[in-house]
């Protein structure tokens, strides 16, 4: 690759599990890669690896991250190129081994061999706070929690971001997902406010639960390259946080609506 | 000048010192010696009293706070002189300060603290900031946030039900003064103006703080 980079390595993580951080990683590690940066997706989830599905990644896996570190194979023969985009890579997990196979040293050591070349490395972190979560948070530099508007999600939210405060990893930023606009309005969901009332953490953006998602991780085609989806506009926008830029928050009212009411509004002026 | 200056004597159940000199520096100097001298014996024990010619009430308060919070003394009838025995004694003096040196110390934490996080000390704590839902306080003394307090805060452990807990919006999990254990009533209410709870005839009552009162 082209001359050496200073890459930025971003943790994905929740504490709880099954609020979407490996399809929020797949997303942003493809948004990157679609606004041209050269970006690395890793799989930290030893023993229950899933980015390489959601990336529709499986079957091009020969080498995984264990191989890595304990240097069975180089760490470029281990990358896998994606279908798509050319600048993007995965990073498998292995998924024989468990989170004892890595060490945080080892970890570090990797992600900086990746900063080296990439312009970023999206760490998948898995579930909970134990060896797994600690490695996968020791090479990054900055965080984005993902959580979900529910309670017991905010709760491991909050302290996962305690912790990563103990690891000198200051002011993560904040994705909600599967908000339901619809819900909120009625009062049977927590809204945003009440959820950065509790974190105090910058809000990086909001994913409205969207039923393309479950179709797009089935397919293997992260929802960000879907130009229709209203969550894949939110990844979107997510991404050009990401990078710097001023992008307003989503209008998530109009979508839920969707189209068809809208053509009644114009046909029928209701 | 140290060893004769101190007699600590173990009596009945507890301990008796008698102190010479008005010094109290070198009074704390001795008596820190002698009790470090035999740490594990003297840690935890119940203080009888403290007596010495030419002890005044002052050096006899900070010694009974040191041994109280540095070695874990009991203290006898709980409690350091209380304020009417000051007053009496210093009738003279003006009276609104006196209550300030019974407080005890205090920790300070800076920061919002989090689901998981614990702040244990032997005197008061003052967080300044929030502190969330699974976050837990533990203080011998009084807790005071200056901030939302929806955590579960143990405040006077040990006896002490005197102790308060105050905030500027008091939604806790749980409240604990000494060993009495209340929950805040079913439904989330948002305070907007701080609040104290303090136990009134063994009930914890919460009422808004009024600054006048």
């Amino acid at each position: 690759m082209e001359n050496e980079k200073k890459g930025t390595a971003i943790v994905v993580t929740s504490g709880k599990g099954g609020v979407g951080k490996t399809t929020t990683s797949a997303n942003i590690g493809t948004g990157l890669a679609m606004q041209g940066y050269s970006v690395v997706v890793l799989d930290a989830d030893i023993g229950l690896r899933n980015l390489d599905v959601v990336m529709g990644l499986e079957n091009r896996i020969v080498y995984d991250i264990v191989d890595v570190v304990e240097k069975n194979c180089k760490l470029k023969q281990a990358l896998i190129k994606d279908k798509r985009h050319e600048h993007l890579y995965l990073l498998p997990a292995a998924q024989t081994k468990d989170k004892t196979a890595v060490s945080s040293a080892q970890m570090v050591e990797l992600v900086n061999e990746l900063k080296k070349e990439f312009d970023y490395i999206i760490i998948d972190s898995p579930a909970g706070i134990e060896q797994g979560f600690q490695y996968s948070i020791a090479g990054a530099d900055e965080a984005i929690i993902v959580t979900t508007p529910e309670v017991s999600a905010v709760r491991d939210a909050d302290r996962v971001i305690g912790i990563l405060e103990a690891n000198e990893i200051y002011q993560p930023r904040l994705i909600v997902n599967r908000i339901r606009q619809d819900m909120v309005k009625r009062g049977d969901m927590m809204n945003i406010e009440d959820i950065l009332d509790i974190l105090a953490v910058r809000l990086l953006g909001v994913v409205p639960d969207d039923e393309n998602v479950v179709i797009s991780t089935n397919k293997g085609e992260p929802v960000v390259m879907d130009e229709k989806a209203l969550s894949g506009k939110a990844y979107r926008n997510i991404v050009r946080r990401i990078i710097g830029e001023e992008v307003e928050l989503l209008n998530l009212e109009e979508s839920n609506q969707g189209k068809f009411s809208k053509m009644m509004k114009l046909l029928f002026g209701r | 000048m140290s060893d004769s200056m101190i007699s600590i004597k173990g009596i009945a159940d507890g301990v008796f010192i008698s102190v010479e000199g008005n010094d109290y520096n070198k009074i704390k100097q001795a008596l820190e010696l002698k009790i470090n001298e035999n740490i594990d014996f003297f840690k935890g024990s119940k203080l009888i009293n403290i007596v010495g010619d030419e002890l005044t009430l002052d050096i006899k308060t900070e010694i009974m706070l040191l041994l109280k919070y540095k070695y874990d003394f009991i203290l006898k009838d709980e409690e350091i002189p209380s304020s009417k025995e000051i007053e009496s004694q210093e009738k003279s003096q003006a009276s609104t300060t006196t209550n300030i040196v019974e407080e005890g110390m205090t920790k300070f934490v800076h920061g919002t603290l989090r689901s998981g996080q614990e702040v244990s000390y032997n005197g008061n704590i003052v967080i300044i900031g929030d502190v969330n839902p699974g976050a837990v306080l533990r203080a011998k003394g009084n807790i005071i946030v200056l901030g939302l307090l929806r955590g579960v805060a143990h405040a006077g452990i040990g006896g002490n039900k005197n102790a308060v807990v105050a905030a500027y919006s008091l939604l806790p999990t749980q409240l604990r003064i000494d060993d009495i254990i209340v929950r805040p009533p079913e439904g989330d209410s948002y305070y907007k103006y701080p609040e104290i709870a303090r136990i009134i005839e063994d009930k914890v009552i919460i009422e808004p703080y009024l600054p006048n009162k």
